[in-house]
């Protein structure tokens, strides 16, 4: 099969821009060494949580203010707004709808109680937290804590009260993962016999919130369902990973990139391009018997930055682009790496590749170093998607340039406003 | 200030003062020993593991060797749950001296350290990672020794015999009477208040910080910090211990231990026994170094790194001949009978040693204390087994074969150490003053992934057990169909002191792991540090306010002076008059100090 786009990477970023330049009629292929961040993040659409020490209300109005170099800055505030209407579309379609405006950030419930800023929510985390709360876990699952949840939300001026329920007899009596649970969920008669639980341990309340695992497979069906058995809002509460809501997310990816023919494979990390000029004409990769040579006449990299492995953080401080060789800064030494304190911000976070405005990796000169090679999301220099909240946000305003210009990324002439 | 009586302080809650205060209350002698901190937090807990054979004393240190291979077989008679019986290896590579492999056969013969020489083909058959170059190879009876476990079983059997125990009750100063120490003067960091315990003898054993304790008592004692860098990788690499057959230097011995190896040390001369700081260099230099006796540490992922400061004594006659390596300053351990040596007519010291002759130091001084005491029982320490000594040794494969036992998948809180939700509940209502102590009591959070997913539901288990005012119980009355929490447990805190903050104390938790990453992180682990930042700060948004509740520890060494558990502050757990360390977990089999 002849491939026009090879996407490298499997995280929102990557998976975004293949199933857009898909949509717009490339032929692509993705390749990935393996499930990207849908599986371990909270599950929402983060566009850009803080700046510095500072939660941030109003993204749009903060994007101006950015380093130059940050990707929003390189694609401007239309490819952001593109990303996430065409994203919300992409969901909905999909069973998943999104609340939220970037105009205006919300917030996110967590399971320490936490309040987390983001743009968009699915709709099984988005209701308002309003009055009487009560936070409902679940016997012997070990991932959710309603007492530590309340406790959280108490601290945070809200009227809680909390409560754990058995659940009605099933296969896994004694041990279970969040995933597992999420796929009882699935099931309506299992939804039915807890419903008259979970009312009773939410009496009172005007919204309860519970663990993010109300269905796995089946959208956000389950959900509305047992919450108009239960008779009030359910409100779901970001887990550690790995995500239900991520991979509900995940699931309908792959079923966009079957309807468009687009070949993905994960399990194949890629270890080289070939190069002609300063063209890429194949990606490497390690294929699970042998290596395989994938010709192209693009690439997008969404390998993402030292936590998705696509950068190398070595012994030495230096750090080093793992497909491609792209230059990336790295540090005098590894302490470089990290802040003294381990919930501040650790430089490698923000590692990454410097790119033009055209997501082309540009070298000290700022000239592109390759001209069919794009790098979208994690990857990018510039910014710390844990730090600011702005991972999302990221991956789909880069993806979204990607798309708008792709098949024309090889003219060095062209010119594209920037918002 | 509240007031207590005993006949005998015990000055450090390490290894030796815990000894010295089994060894008194096996006699009869009352005795309390109060501690600055946690137990097992200073040298203790800072250290690789090795029950000594005494092999790497055999060369040059006879007296250091033969108390080792003594001691070695004590505990292996009387703490066999503590000791994973390991065997230890000395390679001799070819760029070694192999005169020197001819002085270390000879030295374990003189010393009485049983040793067998084996070809290359025989040692690598034995542990097949060492490199293929080695020249010949000695087997002693090295092994591992868990010194939280030991601690744990010492302060039982202590407590049993009438023994009371004080964590966290640093000493502020003593009272003197004339040339007597009339009692001893402790700050309760719980309550914040100073408490007076009158006494007749006092023993410090305060190991490194030996020399603070006594300018307390006004009576000079020059200790040599000798600080010690350990690098623990993700895995064991080797079935039993493996060191270098040559005169002792940095890097030059692997240590396995539960899921981890431990590669040491470093023996660097400090003027301050709180330094622990690691270079990135030593890290390096560790795994460089012995990489030469097993070549695939070199690729390996590193977990961590840590120092710890070894007690090092410097008499008054070799005052002056200081040099950078400690490794110098025997290794053997000195009674110090202050009357004579200082005209303070009731204050001993015991100072130098190491782990492996803990209770032998203890016999010593005890021996001596007691004959000024008129004391006539004889020391049994190394007759009476200790608690727990009936589950056996420790097998790596035990705390995995408890869980299948009882098929506790589903509770498993870390899945790294296998810890489960029951053991947590225990060491909980056991009395827990930071949620950091779990660490110690159950390893939790050792693992490869540095407690990313431990530590927040260790939290949510103290959350349960702690209550908070009228919130479970308000729910309690309203759910039929399930139940309320928290269940059964009495609460931790039945003070209603001021509103405990967990986030701040898991902040706190995560700040300890952190630390001792700073100087090993990349690669593998480089993914594992962002991957839990993603999970803390990314998803549960702990932030700067909860990092400044963590940020008074400090991202370097130990600053005990301005400690925030010196103030008695938001997160107390403390019961009211328990002793922090329980010993409702002796015997476990599970809590093997590394650090």
């Amino acid at each position: 099969m002849l491939t026009d786009v090879v996407v490298v990477g499997a995280g929102p970023a990557g998976l975004a821009a293949a199933v857009r330049l898909a949509e717009g009629g490339r032929r692509v292929r993705l390749i990935a060494r393996g499930n990207g961040f849908t599986h371990w993040g909270p599950g929402a659409v983060d566009v850009l949580g803080r700046v510095g020490d500072k939660r941030v209300e109003r993204p749009l109005d903060e994007l101006a203010g950015l380093a130059a170099d940050h990707p929003y800055r390189l694609v401007g505030v239309e490819a952001l707004r593109d990303g996430l209407d065409w994203f919300r579309g992409f969901a909905a379609a999909a069973g998943l709808d999104h609340q939220g405006d970037p105009a205006r950030n919300r917030y996110q419930v967590t399971a320490l109680g936490t309040l987390r800023p983001t743009c968009l929510l699915p709709d099984p985390a988005a209701a308002e937290l309003r009055g009487r709360l009560a936070v409902v876990g679940i016997a012997r699952f070990r991932d959710f804590s309603a007492a530590l949840c309340a406790r959280g939300l108490e601290r945070a001026g809200h009227t809680v009260t909390s409560a754990t329920v058995e659940l009605p007899s099933w296969s896994h009596r004694r041990s279970f993962t969040a995933v597992e649970l999420a796929r009882a969920f699935d099931d309506q008669d299992f939804r039915e016999r807890l419903a008259p639980t979970l009312a009773k341990a939410a009496a009172g309340a005007e919204v309860a919130v519970v663990p993010a695992v109300l269905g796995l497979s089946r959208g956000h069906e389950p959900w509305a369902d047992l919450q108009r058995r239960v008779g009030l809002p359910l409100v779901e509460a970001a887990l550690a990973p790995p995500s239900v809501p991520g991979l509900r997310l995940f699931s309908a990816w792959r079923r966009r990139l079957d309807e468009l023919g687009v070949g993905w494979q994960l399990g194949f990390p890629a270890t080289a391009v070939e190069r002609d000029g300063d063209r890429v004409v194949a990606v490497r990769c390690e294929g699970a018997a042998r290596p395989v040579v994938v010709r192209c006449s693009e690439v997008v990299l969404a390998t993402g930055g030292v936590a998705g492995h696509g950068i190398e953080a070595n012994r030495d401080g230096s750090l080093s682009e793992v497909v491609a060789g792209l230059p990336v800064a790295g540090f005098p030494s590894r302490t470089g790496f990290v802040a003294g304190h381990f919930l501040a911000a650790h430089p490698m976070g923000a590692a990454g590749v410097t790119v033009d405005a055209e997501l082309r990796p540009v070298g000290d000169d700022g000239a592109p170093l390759l001209a069919n090679l794009r790098c979208v999301g994690g990857l990018l220099a510039g910014h710390d998607a844990t730090v600011e909240g702005s991972r999302e946000g990221v991956a789909l305003a880069t993806a979204a340039r990607v798309a708008a210009s792709s098949g024309a990324t090889d003219r060095t002439d062209q010119v594209v406003p920037r918002a | 200030m509240t007031s207590l009586d005993t006949q005998v302080v015990v000055v450090g809650g390490g290894v030796t003062g815990v000894a010295v205060l089994r060894d008194l209350a096996l006699r009869g002698v009352g005795a309390v020993l109060v501690e600055r901190s946690d137990l097992g937090t200073g040298t203790s807990g800072r250290w690789h593991g090795l029950l000594h054979s005494g092999g790497r004393y055999a060369v040059r240190d006879e007296e250091s060797a033969r108390e080792c291979i003594e001691e070695n077989m004590v505990l292996r008679r009387i703490a066999p749950h503590t000791i994973e019986d390991l065997g230890g290896l000395f390679v001799l590579l070819p760029a070694d001296d192999p005169s020197y492999a001819e002085r270390f056969v000879a030295g374990c013969a003189a010393s009485g350290i049983p040793v067998e020489e084996l070809s290359p083909a025989q040692a690598r058959r034995r542990e097949p990672l060492l490199t293929n170059g080695i020249e010949a190879a000695y087997a002693v009876p090295d092994g591992g020794i868990d010194s939280w476990s030991l601690i744990r079983s010492m302060v039982a059997d202590a407590e049993a015999h009438g023994a009371r125990v004080l964590p966290r009750h640093p000493v502020v100063g003593f009272e003197r009477d004339g040339d007597r120490l009339a009692a001893v003067r402790v700050r309760d960091q719980a309550g914040g208040e100073e408490r007076l315990i009158g006494c007749e003898w006092v023993v410090n054993a305060a190991g490194a910080w030996a020399g603070r304790v006594g300018a307390l008592a006004g009576v000079p004692i020059e200790m040599i910090p000798g600080k010690g860098v350990m690098v623990v990788m993700a895995s064991r690499y080797v079935r039993g211990v493996v060191n270098a057959c040559r005169k002792p230097a940095d890097g030059d011995i692997v240590v396995p231990q539960h899921e981890v190896a431990i590669l040491g040390t470093t023996s660097v001369q400090v003027e301050d026994p709180d330094d622990v700081t690691v270079d990135p260099a030593e890290v390096d230099r560790m795994i460089d170094m012995c990489a030469q006796m097993v070549p695939s540490l070199s690729g390996g992922r590193v977990l961590r790194a840590f120092a710890g400061s070894r007690p090092l004594y410097k008499p008054p006659q070799q005052a002056g001949e200081t040099s950078g390596d400690t490794r110098a300053v025997s290794r053997t351990f000195t009674v110090l009978d202050h009357a004579e040596r200082d005209g303070l007519a009731n204050l001993f010291s015991i100072v130098g040693g190491k782990l492996t002759t803990c209770r032998q130091m203890a016999e010593k001084l005890v021996d001596q204390l007691g004959e000024r005491m008129g004391v006539e029982v004889p020391c049994s320490t190394a007759e009476q087994v200790l608690p727990g000594a009936e589950h056996g040794s420790h097998r790596l494969a035990g705390p995995l074969a408890a869980v299948e036992q009882e098929q506790d998948y589903g509770t498993l809180l870390c899945e790294c150490e296998l810890v489960t939700t029951e053991r947590v509940r225990e060491a909980v209502a056991g009395g827990l003053v930071e949620l950091e102590d779990l660490r110690r009591k159950l390893r939790l959070g050792f693992g490869p992934c540095q407690a990313a997913f431990c530590a927040w539901r260790a939290a949510a288990v103290v959350c349960e057990l702690g209550g908070s005012g009228g919130l479970e119980s308000e729910a309690g009355a309203q759910v039929a169909g399930g139940h309320a929490e928290p269940s059964g447990s009495p609460p931790v805190d039945q003070g209603g002191g001021p509103e405990r903050d967990l986030l701040g104390g898991l902040a706190r938790f995560l700040q300890e792991r952190w630390r001792g990453q700073l100087a090993s992180v990349w690669g593998d682990q480089a993914r594992q540090a962002l991957l839990n930042h993603a999970i803390y700060r990314g998803i549960f948004d702990l932030d700067a306010e909860h990092q400044d509740e963590a940020s008074a520890w400090g991202s370097g060494g130990l600053d005990w002076g301005q400690h925030p558990r010196d103030d008695p502050g938001a997160d107390s757990l403390q019961q009211a008059s328990r002793a922090a360390v329980g010993h409702e977990l002796v015997g476990d089999g599970d809590g093997r100090g590394e650090e």
